[in-house]
């Protein structure tokens, strides 16, 4: 038989059953478009959190903390030593973390040490005052929301949160708060204090120019006010009235820069195994891509149950076809009809059918995905004006591969429910067949 | 001498199981049939007759024994090439028609044809034209149901003579019908044997006789002469 025959005959046959296969289809459908709509509502969430993560900053970044201190019972027996020893983020350590294979950058952090407040006009606002010795801040993946990422001394970027702390202390409880202030190109004072021995407060203020606001990140650097490291370390020796020497006592913090998205995780073990705590947001994007992979093989599997419903259904109509369709297979191999001719076309009209309800699951997970899409995005992103945070930009997310992978694997979960009955059908001996009642 | 005959058969022997009993539907059988006759086939009732013509048709293997049909021996075919040789060389008509009920009488006689890889614009061609032969040219588009008895047996011996086979297989083609319409049968299988048909029949009907060359009498599922025929089975016949 031509295969073009062939093809035509399995369309002619299904033709002339219609409602029946529509039925037998429907299941299809409902299997089908369960596994395209959760498949892709997880796509949407992974879509989403990856969003999310992505405005965290760069992802090659690796955040190093000082080692943890080690246990005093662990060291041999001979006590005596005071505090326990931190591991401390000193030159000596950069020197070792930079002989690590993919490190592009290290910058060394340091902290504001004691309270601070930050003045502009008669607002105030409390904002983590960090030092780095960088002339950009875009070197961190920081982009500015407004102004630049320029930093110079003697003057200060502020995160995208921290702008929006200012408020006015002498205002009464109810009154409406002032709206955020533009402080592009303005001078704040960050007034910091420390107290003497006598617990007197002694406070000491300082002058920056804000050159700029960064873009939210949901992330620490959003409550920050990034001045040069250069600037912050005689605020530091003010406030702890010592002399500071980071370079042997060690930084607060290293913000090490791997030179690629892939070596940034073994770069991460690699510096815990050194004995710092070491973190990178790239951890949390891996995490989360394994969370998805699971949530996603999960809800395809809830999907592919009611797919293996379908196809139950499926080998079911096949059956009952072939015992109503017995006279009519006897009389095909009567006039000619191979068994390869008679498998074919069995095994066609099975995969037909799932094909046909194939493609109306995947119009109708798709379109629902569409709809889902519409309403959820609507609510969730008031909602997420309401409580702060970034509105979701998808729900639903069906890749381009699914609509594809759905329709065939329809009509292969199809083929295969039609085998049974058509491997009957194929090998039925023509006089039983014609003979049947 | 043996191979002038179209069909021959040796010792040809099929047996049917049923339980623990076996029956020799068809029991020893030989016969030779020669090329452009009209054979009646004549027996009483279960002495294997379909059961003959099914194994000649290919529609069924012999327990043992051998058919000989033109070059072909059917006892040494796989399964493709019984279909092949059932495509190719024999046309089959039955006493129930065997019509698919949702197709019309064109699609009926053209369907053989599906299977034999004729172009589908020539199908229809040579499908009408072989129902206007059997003068059905006005009921091209009725179904089974839609025809009476007689023309759906004529619209069975288009389709069995779609891809011009040389050997008709007919098993009791007038049993299911009356007596007007039987006539009209037989005489277009007479036509079919003046044209250079091979016609083998399965009949009751002794009006067959007239237009048989040839008459095989089977007992018991084995070919015997008309005497031991008349002998035997008149008076059961009664
Ligand atoms: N599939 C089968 N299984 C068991 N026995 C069978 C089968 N087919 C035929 N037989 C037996 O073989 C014998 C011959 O049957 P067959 O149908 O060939 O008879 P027949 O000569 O065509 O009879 P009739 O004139 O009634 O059609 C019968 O006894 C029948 O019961
Ligand atoms: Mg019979």
């Amino acid at each position: 038989m031509k295969l073009l025959d062939l093809l035509r005959m399995i369309l002619d046959n299904l033709n002339r059953r219609k409602s029946r296969v529509a039925l037998t289809a429907v299941g299809v459908v409902i299997g089908t478009a369960s596994v395209v709509l959760l498949i892709s509502f997880a796509n949407g969430m992974q879509q989403n959190t990856a969003n999310q993560i992505g405005n965290m900053g760069d992802l090659t970044t690796i955040f190093v903390y000082p080692g943890a201190p080690m246990e005093v019972g662990a060291r041999s027996g001979g006590g005596g030593m005071g505090a326990p020893l931190e591991k401390p983020l000193n030159n000596e350590a950069i020197e070792q973390i930079s002989t690590l294979p993919g490190v592009s950058q290290i910058i060394p952090r340091v902290d504001l040490m004691g309270g601070s407040m930050i003045k502009f006009g008669k607002l105030e606002a409390w904002a983590s005052v960090v030092g780095l010795p960088i002339q950009d801040a875009s070197v961190l993946g920081y982009t500015a929301k407004e102004g630049t990422t320029q930093l110079e001394r003697g003057t200060a970027i502020l995160g995208g949160w921290a702008v929006k702390n200012f408020y006015d202390p002498s205002m009464r409880p109810g009154q409406e708060p002032p709206p955020p202030p533009d402080l592009a190109g303005q001078q704040v004072r960050v007034v910091i204090f420390k107290y003497s021995e006598d617990g007197q407060e002694i406070r000491k203020t300082y002058s920056f120019r804000i050159v700029g606001v960064l873009a939210e990140t949901q992330a620490e650097a959003d409550s920050w006010l990034l001045v040069r490291m250069d600037d912050l370390i005689p605020m530091n020796e003010w406030a702890t009235g010592q002399r500071a020497n980071y370079k042997r006592n060690g930084y607060h913090q290293l913000i090490v820069k791997a030179d690629g998205v892939d070596t940034v995780v073994e770069l991460t073990k690699q510096i815990t195994e050194m004995g710092y705590m070491a973190w990178t947001p790239q951890g949390i994007v891996q995490g989360m891509n394994s969370l998805f992979t699971i949530i996603q093989v999960i809800f395809g599997g809830i999907g592919a149950i009611a797919l293996l419903v379908a196809a139950i259904g499926i080998a079911n109509t096949m059956t009952m076809a072939i015992l109503e369709r017995t006279r009519e297979i006897g009389l095909m191999k009567a006039i000619g009809a191979s068994n390869r001719d008679v498998l074919s076309i069995f095994l066609g009209e099975a995969a037909g059918i799932g094909l046909v309800g194939g493609l109306g699951g995947v119009l109708f997970g798709w379109g629902g995905g569409k709809m889902l899409n519409l309403v959820l995005l609507q609510t969730l992103t008031t909602q997420a004006a309401e409580n702060g945070g970034l509105p979701p930009t998808v729900v639903v997310y069906t890749p381009a591969w699914l609509p594809f992978f759905a329709v065939l694997f329809a009509a292969a979960i199809g083929l295969l429910s039609g085998l049974y009955p058509a491997l009957r059908a194929a090998t039925l001996e023509p006089v039983t067949a014609l003979k049947y009642e | 001498m043996e191979t002038h005959g179209l069909i021959l058969t040796k010792r040809l022997v099929k047996a049917f199981k049923m339980g623990q009993q076996k029956v020799l539907a068809v029991n020893g059988l030989e016969i030779q049939i020669q090329s452009n006759s009209f054979t009646a086939i004549m027996g009483p009732s279960g002495s294997g007759k379909s059961t003959l013509l099914y194994l000649l048709g290919g529609l069924d293997r012999p327990t043992s024994g051998s058919i000989i049909v033109g070059e072909s021996i059917l006892d040494h075919m796989d399964e493709n090439e019984l279909a092949a040789y059932r495509r190719q060389k024999v046309g089959f008509i039955f006493q129930s028609f065997n019509l698919v009920q949702s197709m019309t009488a064109l699609e009926n006689v053209e369907f053989p044809m599906w299977f034999s890889g004729v172009p589908p614009k020539y199908r229809r061609q040579r499908a009408g034209e072989l129902l206007k032969r059997v003068g059905l040219e006005d009921r091209l588009l009725h179904r089974p149901a839609e025809l009476s008895g007689g023309q759906q047996q004529r619209v069975a011996i288009a389709r069995a003579l779609v891809n011009d086979p040389a050997l008709i297989l007919a098993d009791e083609p007038t049993g299911n019908l009356d007596t007007q319409s039987g006539q009209n049968i037989m005489q277009l299988l007479s036509e079919l044997h003046r044209d250079g048909k091979t016609i083998l029949v399965v009949s009751h009907d002794t009006r067959m006789l007239r237009y048989a060359t040839d008459v095989i009498y089977i007992l018991d599922g084995r070919a015997v002469s008309e005497m031991e025929y008349r002998s035997n089975s008149e008076p059961s016949m009664q």
